[in-house]
């Protein structure tokens, strides 16, 4: 199903040497990490976006490409659906250059996307072409963070095909757990995929009546990137087109950040949520324990 | 007489198929109904799990389709409910497994063992969707209000209306402060834009979090908001003509903060 590749050591200090020696090319290539999750829904499109941003913020030039052909979504992510032209598909078919499908960032003039077709299928893309197609952009940019769809069809095999490290998201429920671990199997020995752990809600774990983030990683046993807490910041910056990481003064916009430095390199620790107990808990044990 | 075969889709995922299908299923078998939930998501299947029959799981559809099992023996009963059961995917194969005929000579078979068919379809509008659209005679879209959600249900919409397919909508996870305070759709603006007749309208609620988890469909248990929400789902499934909850006026803590407000 999924081609072998080359076991890719992600040493964090100095991957992006390590890409270049894996693949045999010139120092200068990029990273490709794809974003997976098998289920849909837990957050994939919005971790591109904002780690897009967040790399972008600290200088790096960055292409992000949305694998969901016919579902997608990220230009709405980045508010720049009124700006694209062309996408994928028009690429891979020779029908414009790489360079005029690529739509500049707002924000960051060292941020590109690239739109997946929407009124065409999934199994419309070859797959080669795809795995050449993100050896281009790697020549061009130093991080391409790809946007996979929910599933393990036509779509994922695309989505993965020209990626080296995988950077998977999954929520605290057990039907997500089961997914992601799904595609780690998937993905087998190769692409050292890290963990992000989103839409945590600290008062629930606190209660018991969310998996916490141990109980998640005693399942998936992955290298911990981050946690990320349940907010309705997420949808109000997703109906606006504005990513969270836009902004450096929010836990998440942090969250983010701190993710962006670890995956550069950094030696700094994965952001985590912690709880604290907020009046409406104070009230809510008050009143005698409401569920 | 054979059963009402309704596919339950959105395009995008996490948006809560797999727990409508699941909720709205036990409150059709509570009504006395016999009740068959299948899940087409083969590689990535979850209906087991929120049902909490995951462990009972001896054979699967792929293998129905493939004649090595009697459909009956692979039919699993709830804990709970007699009348309600589920044909779990299969989770080693591939969506290519089967074919649209195959699928559909399936749902068939199904239907003249139930009144109602639930069919979980997987996200996405790849061959997973056209295999749990192939037996289908309505459909439920789900969506929620996020303009990515209904981007992708619009979609589906599409490909509903071209095999001329009835559907109606379910719109999940509404938190009526964020619509009050401009940050989300409102119904009606989703409504608007999706033009398809409404079916139901679910607040987000913490509750529905740890039933999932824990494998207890709440609309089985006792105490819960949203249990009243889903039966009047299924009334109105049933030919009821049900008001809709008003979402808009505010709860008893909204009341609370505009009473302190006001003092």
């Amino acid at each position: 199903m999924l081609p072998l590749r080359q076991p890719f050591d992600v040493a964090h200090d100095d991957a992006q040497a390590n890409a270049a020696q894996t693949s045999g090319a010139p120092l200068t290539l990029g990273r490709a990490i794809v974003v997976t999750s098998g289920k849909g829904g837990v957050g994939k499109t919005t971790t591109t976006a904002n780690l897009g941003v967040a790399l972008a913020k600290r200088g790096a030039k960055v292409a992000l490409v949305d694998a969901d052909v016919g579902l997608r979504n990220l230009d709405i992510l980045m508010g720049l659906e009124s700006r694209v032209r062309h996408h994928v598909l028009d690429v891979l078919e020779e029908k414009v250059e790489l360079n005029e499908a690529l739509v500049r960032d707002k924000n960051f003039p060292n941020l590109f996307l690239l739109a997946a077709a929407q009124s065409r299928e999934k199994d419309e893309v070859d797959t080669e072409s795809m795995r050449d197609l993100i050896e281009e952009l790697r020549e061009q940019f130093d991080y391409v963070l790809i946007d996979c769809p929910a599933g393990i069809e036509m779509g994922f095999t695309n989505a993965v095909v020209g990626a080296q490290e995988a950077i998977v998201v999954c929520t605290p429920e057990v039907s997500a757990v089961r997914d992601v671990d799904r595609v780690v199997g998937l993905l087998g020995n190769a692409f050292s995929p890290q963990l992000i752990i989103n839409r945590v809600r600290p008062h629930l774990v606190h209660k018991g009546k969310m998996l916490s983030v141990e109980d998640v990683n005693s399942i998936l046993r992955l290298p911990l990137l981050g946690v990320i807490a349940d907010e309705p910041d997420v949808i109000v910056s997703t109906n606006k087109g504005e990513p969270l990481a836009l902004r450096t003064d929010t836990a998440t916009a942090k969250a983010y950040h701190t993710i962006a430095a670890r995956i550069a390199g950094e030696d700094v620790p994965a952001p985590m949520v912690e709880y604290k107990e907020t009046f409406m808990d104070k009230l809510g044990s008050l009143l005698g324990g409401r569920r | 007489m054979k059963a009402r075969k309704i596919v339950l889709t959105s395009g995008k995922g996490g948006v809560g198929k797999t727990t409508a299908t699941v909720n709205i299923g036990a409150a059709l078998a509570k009504r006395g109904h016999r009740v068959i939930l299948v899940d087409t998501d083969i590689g990535l299947r979850n209906l087991d799990l929120v049902l909490g029959l995951e462990k009972r799981i001896v054979f699967d559809l792929v293998e129905v389709i493939e004649g090595r099992c009697q459909v009956r023996q692979a039919l699993i009963k709830d804990k709970r409910f007699e009348s309600l059961a589920i044909l779990p995917a299969a989770q080693t194969r591939n969506k290519d497994s089967i074919t649209e005929a195959q699928m559909a000579r399936l749902i068939d078979e199904l239907a003249d063992m139930a009144d109602y068919v639930l069919i979980d379809c997987p996200a996405g509008i790849e061959g997973g969707f056209r295999n749990a659209i192939a037996g289908a005679d309505e459909a439920i879209v789900v969506t929620t209000p996020e303009v990515s959600a209904i981007r992708d249900a619009d979609r589906v919409i599409g490909k509903l209306a071209e095999r001329s397919i009835p559907m109606r909508l379910i719109i999940n996870r509404i938190r009526p402060d964020m619509v009050r305070s401009g940050d989300m759709l409102s119904i009606d603006d989703v409504c608007e834009i999706l033009s398809i007749e409404l079916l139901g309208i679910i607040p987000d609620d913490e509750e529905i979090i740890d039933t999932t988890n824990r494998g207890e469909p709440l609309v089985l248990g006792e105490g819960y908001r949203l249990r009243g929400i889903y039966e009047k789902i299924v009334r109105r499934l049933e030919g009821d003509l049900i008001p809709f909850t008003n979402l808009d006026a505010p709860g008893f803590f909204g009341r609370l903060i505009g009473a302190l407000k006001a003092g």
